[in-house]
């Protein structure tokens, strides 16, 4: 218990332990070998402290299995939203949060000796003005006092944009930030709102809802900022020996399907465009300004049209003007096939070649990439083409393998 | 104008966090006691919360705590300050909404004009980012068309229709294109990134009763009628997706091969499911859980990922698997 915490001051490691407990909930105490087993006991304590209800444990040869568990499309509520919740602050911080605010409710705008001597008066509380100056300074930026100046004198005085005057003049937004709280980047500042509010989401649901982005959501204000004022950003992984890589960052690339984001820049060691998962980024350093940034987007925004995911890398078949191809065999009652393959495809168009024939023809850097949604048509797939032969083989591989998985090799009675 | 402090803003802050809350909630009444306090901390605050805040917020001989309340005579806690907290709008929380006022979807949710008069009146603020700072590198081509005028009023009524448990009268074509019109009860709205997409979970009301449970395709409306009935029944949630949730998980060994474990759980994380070692192969055997209705779409997800994932059980799953992996064979290899 001594020394013990609730509260973090840093989420880098913190949100390395929640993804693995979210994502590989199978893993026991010494499969976490990043520190010393003490950090781990209290690390595990914490978020479970947390998120206690969402919290498993099991036991088997291997020891206890701790896990993080949500039904994603079934919560009203993104429960990692909840450790951000747990910032550590000093007495005088929550002190001066309180007492600031309320001297100057309805008293117009103050100076800096108006609100300490008020304070001192008040609650019989000694803060001396430097303390109170910066707390001020503090909340000017974060928009929750004004200052104005008068000559050389800085008046301060409580923003008058409540959460609840805003919900009430705009008919609508509260259930417009109800959705949002669930949906997209940044969605933990809709429900931060709500919070506020004291209301929550009780009208929707997401579907295909990776909750675990939230913890990653993090990173992205230095690297929508360095996107704003073209400048360089140096990415820190995580790990023992993290490697680090600076970049000029371009957009981020999110999978809706796969649950993998990532950032994706130029690398001036590399010359050459890269894709960086955002959950292996331990943190962002911003660097200084990219002089011909706008000649690199140019350039990213040409190639970016050929990336089917992630990947910059061209193939052979890119550089030689050969497309890949894939051949679907459709049946005539099977238009709800067509229709999918309509529906999803991207960067190729889809045509005719034959009675229920189809072929898909796409035009992308790296065709591997499309691999694993092309599979998602199995029992379709007639042939592929355009694609190394390296990639070919392990489609056919693949195909064999799942044929002797299940069963097809033994007795072929497969009906 | 604050551009570059909202810039420097994060959400991971004190004063979005949940000691904050609390004390804010214990400081709108003027008077309260120990036993208030620490059931508000229980039901506000983390798990061990109990054990850290009442000794910050009550009054210690020692002042150790934050002075925010002082004990009266009659043992009684009151307030130090004289004014219930206020809730302020962060830059943070207003270059959030600024930038929201961008997605076609707010039009669901507000007129025109309000969009336009919350955009002057956030006029100052720098948005916190713009659509164009992320790409979608998997959305479906064919999402629900926000902007249309009858797609925005079959939302409203839809929206209204759950705060307010009303029935409705919807004619919409089903999957398979054939019409369906009926009375139902909206309860909550579902909203699919992949799909760019809403339906509506729903019961079907029949003879003034709930006849089944279904979901409804918001494009796929063509027409609402109020009914003014108030459904004042109880609709449980719980009820409703256990009437949807699959007899039996499906169970999937997942080969470490290619990075398949990491590629797996990620892809997987979203849905309701156990994940467990698997000695044997280094991998793991996960159970899953899912919608009756969205049996397809997993198979199809699972076959994704080849040999990697193999389906285990229950045998009629895992035979539709084999149904389509022996069809493929075939495709490549011939019936030989």
């Amino acid at each position: 218990m001594a020394g013990f915490s609730e509260l973090i001051k840093n989420y880098e490691k913190t949100r390395d332990y929640i993804r693995d407990f979210f994502i590989f909930g199978f893993k026991v105490r010494n499969e976490y070998n990043r520190k010393s087993s003490r950090t781990y006991d209290d690390e595990k304590r914490r978020i479970e402290s947390w998120l206690g209800e969402y919290m498993t444990f099991e036991r088997s040869v291997k020891g206890q299995h701790t896990a993080i568990t949500a039904d994603s499309g079934h919560i009203s509520e993104n429960p990692l939203y909840q450790t951000f919740c747990s910032r550590s602050f000093t007495d005088n911080d929550i002190k001066l949060h309180f007492m600031i605010a309320d001297i100057l409710y309805k008293s117009g705008y103050m100076t800096l000796r108006q609100i300490v001597d008020g304070i001192n008066e008040r609650f019989e509380e000694i803060f001396d003005e430097q303390t109170v100056r910066n707390k001020l300074r503090e909340y000017s930026a974060e928009g929750i006092i004004i200052c104005r100046k008068k000559g050389k004198t800085a008046y301060f005085g409580l923003s008058c944009d409540t959460v609840r005057s805003f919900l009430d003049e705009y008919k609508g937004l509260e259930d417009a930030v109800k959705f949002f709280s669930e949906n997209d980047e940044f969605s933990v500042i809709g429900n931060s709102i709500l919070k506020f509010a004291d209301i929550k989401n009780d009208i929707f649901l997401m579907k295909h809802y990776f909750i675990v982005h939230t913890l990653e959501d993090i990173l992205l204000y230095d690297i929508i900022n360095a996107i704003r004022e073209k400048r360089y950003i140096t990415l820190n992984s995580f790990g023992t020996g993290g490697r680090e890589q600076k970049i000029v960052p371009m957009q981020i690339f999110v999978s809706v399907r796969t649950g993998r984001r990532y950032i994706t820049g130029f690398s001036r060691e590399h010359e050459n465009f890269g894709s960086y998962r955002l959950d292996f980024i331990k943190n962002i350093t911003p660097g200084g300004v990219c002089s011909d940034y706008d000649g690199i987007k140019k350039i990213f925004d040409e190639n970016s049209k050929f990336c089917y995911g992630v990947s910059f890398v061209k193939s052979r078949e890119f550089q030689e003007n050969i497309p890949m191809r894939i051949v679907f065999r459709i049946e005539e009652n099977e238009d709800y096939i067509l229709e999918r393959l309509e529906r999803e495809k991207r960067c190729g168009e889809i045509d005719r070649c034959g009675d229920n024939l189809y072929f898909l023809t796409l035009r992308i850097f790296d065709p591997n990439e499309a691999m694993h949604w092309v599979k998602s048509f199995f029992g379709r797939i007639v042939s592929v083409e355009g694609t190394s032969d390296e990639v070919k083989n392990r489609f056919y591989r693949d195909v064999q393998d799942m044929y002797a998985l299940y069963g097809g090799y033994e007795d072929d009675g497969v009906q | 104008m604050h551009f570059t402090e909202a810039m420097k803003m994060t959400v991971f802050s004190e004063i979005y966090g949940a000691y904050f809350r609390i004390a804010a909630r214990v400081l709108e009444r003027n008077i309260t006691d120990e036993r208030e306090i620490k059931s508000i901390i229980s039901r506000e605050g983390f798990r061990d919360s109990i054990l850290f805040l009442p000794q910050k917020l009550i009054p210690q001989a020692d002042f150790s705590d934050w002075r925010l309340l002082m004990r009266t005579e009659d043992g009684k806690l009151k307030r130090v300050t004289k004014n219930p907290p206020v809730r302020i709008l962060t830059l943070l929380q207003k270059s959030w909404l600024r930038a929201k006022l961008s997605d076609p979807r707010i039009r669901l949710f507000l007129g025109d004009d309000e969009i336009s008069r919350l955009n002057e009146r956030l006029s100052g603020v720098m948005p916190l980012y713009v659509r164009e700072n992320f790409r979608f590198t998997d959305m479906y081509g064919d999402g629900d068309d926000f902007g249309s005028e009858s797609y925005r009023e079959n939302f409203g009524k839809i929206l209204s229709a759950v705060k307010n448990h009303e029935i409705l009268n919807i004619c919409f074509k089903s999957r398979k294109g054939s019409e369906i019109t009926g009375g139902f009860l909206p309860l909550k709205i579902e909203y699919s990134r992949k799909n760019n997409k809403f339906r509506v979970y729903c019961f079907a009301v029949r003879d003034g009763g709930i006849s089944h449970s279904g979901t409804i395709n918001i494009g796929r409306i063509e027409d609402i009628k109020n009914t003014g009935i108030i459904y004042d029944g109880k609709t449980d949630m719980k009820k409703y997706f256990m009437s949807r949730r699959c007899s039996e998980p499906v169970t999937v060994r997942v080969t470490p091969q290619r990075n398949g474990v990491a590629r797996f759980l990620t892809e997987f994380s979203s849905y309701e499911k156990h994940t467990a070692p698997d000695p044997e192969t280094g991998g793991c055997i996960v159970r899953i859980h899912y919608d009756r209705y969205d049996e397809t779409e997993l198979l199809i997800q699972l076959l994704g990922f080849g040999s990697v994932v193999e389906i285990i059980s229950p045998p009629r799953f895992r035979q539709l698997a084999a149904e389509r992996v022996k069809k493929q064979y075939d495709l490549i290899f011939g019936n030989s």
